[in-house]
């Protein structure tokens, strides 16, 4: 038998297997009782209120610390053991250090802007890095309960920090006044703001392609945030959906049988390449702006 | 942001909010063509300038990633408009 037939075969018999376990457990009707929307509701877990702040402990904030915790940790803790004959652990911390530091601070800014912001756009990489891979790891977190021996045990849940808007847009908001500002101290605010216009504009064209690039300029807080956001969110519902929320959902035992391989390949590909490489793309754009502010012009 | 409605999916309750997760379904799925054809074309340049220059590898793979994530963002761009207009 040639290998091609074996995999038909093995598909076949996949399939086979969820239309029997359709046959058995049929359809049990639309589950109006589980709403996939709370699985990232935030519950108050020590409430906080100050005037009209809510200032709660919530999972978030707990997820925000986790990822604090661990890069400062991690990073203190390889920079204590630095050894002449590296093992595999610092190989990779220096590989993500040269990643940072030749690739994305000083191909993208010039000499003295790229000494000067290394520390903070390696601090963002890794803080979004470890916060993205954190979401990824089944945390018993969620507001569900399981009943294991007659113990409530909240159920385990996927969330990141960076799946909820308010994290990213604070690290754009850092970056976008960081860079402003180092534009401005640099060039001054009149030829700093001179410097939007691309190179060659001036009479009459250059107010409206100003404003062009005003506006601009604020889409980037925007477009930064809401990337980081929508990618780690938008897995996340992935992962839960394919995972058995649609099963659920529709109350088909069997879609969950034939939908879990695809959460599985979705898993994979948010941990090996989404993670890390929407972490890549917001230290590299950081340091493209930055790069742009400093050296001015176009 | 609250989201406690009553629909968000397969129970909707009345013709107007069956039409907004039409809506949403539509609106995102449209909102996926054009980074599907922006992502393809990416690789596929890619492949093509590696093929005529294999030593500059390492310098197109870095850009390639960019332009990958930068294009592949923009289809959470619709989702993420789709549910503003859901939610509203």
């Amino acid at each position: 038998m040639s290998r091609a037939a074996k995999i038909w075969i093995g598909v076949g018999i996949y399939l086979l297997i969820g239309i029997v376990l359709f046959v058995i457990f049929g359809s049990e009707g639309k589950n109006e009782g589980f709403k996939p929307q709370d699985e990232f509701k935030l519950h108050d877990w020590i409430p906080i209120h100050i005037g009209g702040l809510n200032l709660s402990i919530n999972r978030a904030v707990l997820y925000l610390w986790l990822a604090c915790i661990l890069t400062a940790v991690t990073m203190i803790w390889i920079a204590r053991r630095m050894q002449d004959r590296p093992n595999r652990v610092q190989t990779i911390v220096e590989g993500a250090y040269d990643l940072t530091y030749t690739q994305i601070s000083k191909g993208n800014m010039p000499g003295g802007t790229a000494a000067k912001y290394f520390p903070f756009v390696a601090t963002l990489f890794f803080f979004i890095w470890f916060s993205n891979m954190l979401g990824y790891i089944p945390l018993p977190t969620s507001h569900e309960k399981i009943n294991i021996f007659g113990v409530d045990f909240p159920a385990f849940g996927l969330y990141a920090a960076t799946a909820n808007l308010s994290v990213p847009l604070v690290l754009t908001l850092a970056v976008f006044i960081l860079y402003q500002v180092e534009g401005i101290r640099r060039h001054g605010l009149i030829r700093y703001l001179k410097g939007w216009l691309p190179a060659g504009v001036g009479g009459a064209a250059a107010v409206p392609i100003f404003i062009i690039e005003v506006i601009s300029q604020f889409v980037r807080i925007i477009s930064l945030s809401v990337r980081l956001f929508a990618n780690i969110l938008a897995g996340h519902l992935l992962i839960l959906f394919m995972g058995g929320g649609l099963a659920v959902l529709l109350g088909l035992a069997a879609l969950g049988w034939i939908t879990l391989p695809i959460a599985v390949a979705f898993y994979i590909f948010e941990v090996g390449l989404v993670a890390t490489l929407q972490a890549f793309i917001f230290a590299t754009l950081t340091s493209i702006y930055f790069g742009e502010a400093s050296a001015g012009g176009h | 942001m609250e989201l406690d409605y009553p629909t968000f999916i397969g129970a909707a309750k009345t013709t107007a909010d069956g039409l907004k997760s039409v809506a949403l379904g539509v609106g995102a799925g449209l909102g996926t063509i054009g980074p599907g054809i922006g992502v393809g074309y990416i690789f596929g340049k890619v492949i093509e300038s590696v093929t005529r220059q294999p030593e500059m590898r390492e310098e197109i793979t870095s850009i390639q990633w960019l332009g990958f994530a930068l294009t592949e963002a923009i289809v959470f761009y619709a989702f993420i408009f789709g549910l503003i207009a859901f939610f509203l």
